[in-house]
């Protein structure tokens, strides 16, 4: 017993050493971070002070809402002395940062700590989200679905259940595919006096919410994971240029058309975080998403739903019940390339810190968990039944794709946003018109290229990190 | 004598040299650069992409593509809603202000205050009325059985709804401009008029409206090129959605500079709507030094 004290005082010591030489390495060392204020960084930014007590590094972290904030990025990216040493990345930026060389290559250091960093741990295709040309430029810091959350009280209610059937002639459940989706919500969108589960409603209650705003670029954000349900794809693979008018894409501009009459009546003006609302509120019956905010159904203290019902998690219905890679994206930390080389160590090391697998673990047994990255904490029994999205996560994974990842996404992501609102405010006719307008805006833009650097562009090269 | 003067002039030299650094500073060299970028393909987010001269195929893009039209329709038509409803209130609000009446003064003073706020501010503001689920607009016209009308995300409404906001803050100001004339009028003509037996009607139609038309002129060329450049507003309220149904040029300029990173697209766009605006300004001139006699 004294001997295993004594080895006890003396790991204690030894670890305590080792932070205070670490703390020598940063002492005086400030990082400053640009964020977004969501998930992946208010769960983090309260105990920054953690860091610094570890390791002498003080760390600030401003956050911007997500409109914006890739502006805020590019322009400092183009500054010679930077502001910022960290910068939050969306996945979908990687392109355009990457190839203007904005973000330092984490691979020799990833490989250098893959022990350390519980890499063989972590889902790849998160790891594969943030490369460019193969090359690793930010770290997950948020593992993202796009994937359905349904009222599982409504659904397992009997007289719902009946009527459903009585109606569509088949077993309500989460929808495998879009027809069945739209039926869902068609089904449930009521009016208020109505009655749902046996009760009469105070205000109506909607079928569904998508985001259909086109403030920076929301409705893109629904429609690509619709449109890549369907099989479609962003570019063409022979040259490079814009694919997303093809029969796919006009299909889910369709699915989303139709699912208009079944949102709220401010459905135009629905960006990501008022279109959750409606679910976290208990407002509508289901609504397909990112999993990023997913956590926040599971939370009485974030959401009404919790409290008044249960959330159901499922898969992205695709367009004929086949299964299509799921679509995934990761919200990542990355390391400004014009930092200097000892705040791109202290850099490495917050990330390593605030992206670990202790801190991520941490934050799901709290109760305010970021959608999660590590198989080992996606697969925890204990952890899925408190979080039961964490199945959806684990197990989609296994077959998917990682969203888009061009130089010119901001151009896709805005002339798209603009041209589908359009469509679905009905100020264009079709779809068909809509699609052909974007893409033609879009080619325009890249033709001027050639085709070997388009095709560059589109080439998504398996990380180098697990060579 | 000769000496003195020239002196003199060194001195003015002297004094007004740090005014004319600034203003080249502020003014003229971005003007100039603006204009250099504007003849060459510049992509703040994409360095690889050349930045070579391009002659004038950025004010070809312009003014070829759809976009730019269409922001200009949209302009002129927030223009024309706000300026024609701002000046007819705001000469009513001028004429009751000006009346010997109790509480007057208090609230001349309410209400300039719109006119006080940061047009940021005021968009705020009217997004909390006109939010669609917890604004205070549908509310209480949901007690009068209206609604709920979807505001800033209705191509129908949306830019009704940023003209209510311009003519809720600027209002004031016509009524400002249009009461300090008002009180500087001489009361001869209208004394003639009382004695003619005018009506109240035709005093104003006859009498006082003329009188106005140069200070309504010149108080509509302010507005009419602040109403231009109308920017924050629209930003807080709609981005210029939904669709692009309230896409005015300054978005448009704003959306090819900082969107897509096009700073010369940008550019020019923005030499073009100087052009615009300079022609604008020369015809309201003209109209203000037009004999209103004559007219």
């Amino acid at each position: 017993m004294k001997s295993l004290r004594l080895t006890a005082f003396a790991s204690a010591v030894t670890i305590t050493a080792a932070t205070m030489a670490h703390a020598k390495d940063f002492d005086g060392v400030e990082l400053k971070m640009l964020a977004i204020g969501d998930t992946s960084v208010t769960r983090l930014a309260p105990i920054v002070d953690e860091f610094e007590e570890l390791t002498g590094a003080k760390v600030q972290i401003d956050m911007f809402p997500y409109p914006g904030l890739i502006d805020k990025i590019v322009i400092e990216a183009s500054a010679d002395s930077p502001s910022y040493q960290l910068m939050w990345v969306d996945s979908p930026w990687v392109g355009v940062l990457g190839e203007s060389g904005a973000l330092e290559d984490l691979t020799d250091l990833v490989k250098r700590d893959a022990e350390e960093i519980h890499l063989d741990d972590i889902l790849p295709i998160q790891l594969q989200e943030n490369t460019w040309q193969g090359r690793l430029l930010a770290f997950p810091a948020s593992g993202m679905i796009w994937h359905q959350n349904y009222r599982k009280d409504l659904y397992g209610n009997a007289d719902e259940q009946a009527a459903f059937k009585e109606k569509y002639g088949y077993d309500l459940a989460p929808a495998q595919t879009w027809d069945q989706y739209i039926d869902i919500a068609e089904f449930f969108t009521r009016k208020a006096g109505e009655t749902l589960a046996g009760e009469a409603l105070e205000k109506d209650f909607y079928g569904n919410a998508q985001a259909y705003s086109r403030v920076a670029g929301a409705i893109t954000h629904d429609f690509f994971p619709i449109m890549r349900s369907f099989g479609g794809s962003y570019w063409d693979p022979e040259t490079g240029l814009c694919a997303m008018d093809s029969e796919a894409a006009l299909a889910a501009a369709d699915v989303m058309k139709r699912l208009v009459a079944f949102n709220p009546p401010d459905y135009l003006g629905l960006m990501w975080d008022i279109r959750t609302g409606y679910m976290e509120r208990a407002e509508v019956a289901q609504s397909s998403y990112w999993s990023v905010r997913t956590v926040r159904l599971t939370n009485p203290e974030e959401a009404v739903l919790p409290t008044v019902g249960e959330a159901g998690y499922a898969a992205s219905p695709t367009g004929d019940g086949t299964a299509q890679p799921t679509m995934t994206g990761a919200l990542s930390f990355g390391i400004n390339s014009k930092a200097t080389d000892q705040e791109k160590e202290a850099a490495w090391e917050f990330i390593k810190w605030g992206t670990s697998r202790d801190m991520m673990r941490r934050f799901a047994e709290e109760g305010s968990g970021v959608s999660q990255f590590y198989k080992s904490i996606l697969s925890d029994p204990d952890l899925q039944e408190k979080y039961p999205y964490y199945k959806v996560l684990l197990e989609t994974q296994d077959n998917a794709r990682r969203r888009i990842f061009h130089p010119f996404y901001a151009d896709v992501e805005e002339i798209f946003g603009v041209e589908l609102n359009k469509y679905m405010a009905g100020e264009t006719e079709t779809a068909e018109e809509a699609l052909a307008n974007a893409c033609t805006k879009i080619n325009t833009r890249l033709k001027v290229f050639p085709e070997d650097l388009r095709l560059r562009w589109i080439n998504d090269a398996p990380a180098e990190i697990f060579n | 004598m000769a000496y003195i003067r020239k002196r003199n002039r060194s001195i003015f030299l002297i004094f007004l040299l740090p005014a004319i650094l600034v203003l080249f500073l502020t003014t003229i060299y971005p003007m100039l650069y603006a204009g250099y970028l504007s003849f060459r393909s510049y992509d703040l987010a994409k360095p690889f992409v050349p930045r070579v001269f391009v002659g004038l195929s950025n004010y070809q893009n312009v003014l070829t593509t759809g976009d730019f039209l269409h922001a200009l329709k949209i302009t002129f038509q927030l223009m024309a809603i706000t300026l024609s409803i701002q000046l007819f209130i705001g000469v009513g609000l001028a004429l009751l202000v000006t009346q010997r009446l109790p509480g007057m003064s208090i609230a001349r003073t309410l209400l300039l205050i719109p006119m006080m706020i940061s047009p940021v501010i005021v968009g705020l503001v009217w997004l909390f009325l006109y939010f669609p689920e917890l604004g205070y607009l549908n509310y209480f016209l949901s007690y009068i059985g209206i609604g709920p009308i979807s505001w800033i995300t209705s191509p129908d409404w949306a830019l009704w709804a940023i003209a209510i906001a311009d003519i809720w803050q600027w209002t004031p100001f016509i009524m400002m401009g249009t009461a300090a004339a008002l009180t500087s009028l001489s009361p001869e003509p209208y004394e003639a008029a009382k004695i003619d037996g005018n009506t109240r009607w035709q005093v104003f139609r006859y009498v006082t409206l003329p009188q106005l038309k140069p200070v309504l002129v010149s108080l509509l060329f302010l507005r009419a090129i602040d109403a231009f450049k109308i920017y924050d507003i629209i930003f807080v309220l709609t981005k210029g959605g939904p669709g692009d149904s309230t896409e005015v040029l300054s978005l448009y300029i704003y959306r090819q500079s900082f969107t897509f990173w096009q700073m010369g697209v940008g550019a020019a766009a923005s030499f073009v709507s100087l052009i615009i605006i300079v022609v604008l300004i020369t015809f309201f001139f003209k109209s203000l030094n037009r004999d209103p006699m004559q007219s």
